[in-house]
């Protein structure tokens, strides 16, 4: 399999490090596309949660699911996504609305690089 | 690229099952792949308290916990498994995330073996699996060999009676409890009639076969409670929980009925008759009673058996001793 290049934009964090992943899970593709599934569920369930925790200004679920989805994305070698997600549980320790707004909108903005870049498959 | 031969579990990875406990679905299902690619079976439990219910199970001797769960965090139920009375140990490794300042010490404290931070390096944990394999095999083979030491080391290795020293201990343990509880206990010594003889026709092969045989044959006639052991040679002591002297002298007669009208075998099929002297005590016929004492008055007992003819129970106490006492010319025919 040919080495995939990083959609690198404005030279940000890289979406995915997919050569690591793979040594993680033993190089099993269909494995890898498993977790794939598996993480757009807890993403969309997360963000969800996420949406209505910033209304409610709840930040130990902004904390909670921040720290999650930390650590989902960095199983999947998404630097991007762990970056964004580690953002938002800094903004539930500190309590800091704006930064869980601006934390969340970075995060759907990397889960759409994410998905463009899995696209390309 | 497919699983390397690397990959495949080999036979020393796929003894024992282990328990994932991880509520990010996640990487549940990433250790749970990995670790059956490496031939394990998996238990999965999402949340503390199910962790906890399948630590139970006897198959389960690893455990991999997630320090936060709903429910039972990872050290809490590491504490519970250790104050569980699980009979084999069961090895675990915490898993931590590498930014939270989660303190290992009190993870290790409450009785984890190891630790990891996630997420998870594989080819790591791979390696630790291995160590915790190494680990339970070392204690399994350590358990079977105390337990085979302590058979050794309490058993009469012929007859699987216990041995002198045990059966002494067992007598030591029950005049405690006479003494706290006032409970009597009785005391036998037997003695295979004519074992010289048997030994010296049949041989002594025959002669071994033939006092394994009677043992068990007693023991079946005993108390579940009643205590068998090799007191040397052909002699056994017998020791009698909650027996006075009268129902020490019933025990004695009914062993003694028993090996007379049956046959021991003592080769395939080759049987002969055989019968037993018995000398027998208890403490509630002792003024003093101790070990010694015992054993000595039930020596004595045993000694005016054989010379009364043998095939017979002979009990004596304190006051049948003075009684001997006054006939001294009994006690002068002691060779």
């Amino acid at each position: 399999m040919p080495e995939k290049k990083n959609p690198e934009t404005n030279g940000s964090t890289p979406t995915m490090d997919r050569k690591e992943v793979l040594e993680r899970i033993g190089g099993d593709e269909d494995f890898l596309k498993e977790l794939m599934e598996i993480y757009q569920q807890e993403f969309a369930e997360k963000t969800e949660l996420l949406d209505k925790a910033i209304k409610e200004k709840n930040f130990e679920v902004i904390r909670e699911a921040g720290h999650s989805l930390k650590g989902a994305s960095a199983n999947l070698s998404l630097p991007a996504l762990r970056e964004a997600a580690w953002e938002m549980e800094m903004a539930g320790k500190e309590q800091n609305l704006e930064q869980a707004k601006k934390a969340l909108a970075k995060l759907k903005k990397e889960y759409q690089r994410l998905l463009a870049y899995l696209g390309e498959d | 690229m497919k699983n390397t031969n690397a990959e495949k579990p080999s036979l020393q990875e796929r003894k024992f099952s282990v328990l994932i406990a991880e509520d990010d679905p996640l990487a549940r299902r990433m250790l749970e792949k990995r670790l059956k690619d490496w031939g394990y079976t998996v238990f999965k439990a999402e949340e503390g308290k199910k962790a906890l219910e399948i630590l139970k199970r006897p198959e389960v001797r690893m455990a991999i916990l997630d320090w936060m769960m709903p429910g039972l965090e990872g050290p809490e139920i590491c504490s519970k498994l250790r104050q569980s009375k699980k009979p084999k140990y069961t090895y675990v490794i915490l898993l931590t995330a590498r930014d939270t300042s989660f303190d290992i010490i009190q993870g290790l404290e409450a009785g984890a073996d190891d630790y990891m931070t996630k997420p998870i390096n594989f080819m790591e944990l791979r390696a630790r699996l291995k160590t915790a394999h190494r680990i339970l095999e070392l204690e399994d083979h350590l358990l079977k060999t105390q337990k085979k030491l302590l058979k050794l080391a309490t058993l009469d290795s012929l007859t699987g009676a216990w041995n002198r020293r045990t059966i002494f201990s067992f007598i030591r343990e029950e005049l405690e409890r006479y003494r706290r509880e006032n409970k009597p206990l009785g005391l036998l010594m037997i003695d295979l009639d004519n074992f010289k003889a048997i030994n010296d026709t049949y041989g002594h092969q025959a002669g071994d076969a033939v006092l394994k045989n009677m043992v068990k044959m007693l023991k079946k006639n005993l108390r579940p409670y009643d205590r068998i052991g090799r007191y040397g040679g052909d002699g056994l002591l017998i020791l009698l929980p909650s027996s006075d002297l009268f129902n020490t002298g019933l025990i004695a007669s009914r062993l003694l009925e028993h090996i007379r009208k049956n046959k021991i075998n003592f080769r395939h099929k080759a049987t002969l008759s055989a019968t037993l002297s018995i000398g027998g005590t208890s403490t509630d016929s002792l003024a003093q009673p101790s070990l010694e004492k015992l054993i000595q008055t039930a020596d004595r007992a045993l000694y005016l058996a054989k010379k009364l003819g043998r095939d017979r129970v002979i009990l004596f106490g304190d006051s049948v001793k003075e009684e001997a006492k006054e006939k001294k010319h009994a006690r002068k025919e002691k060779p």
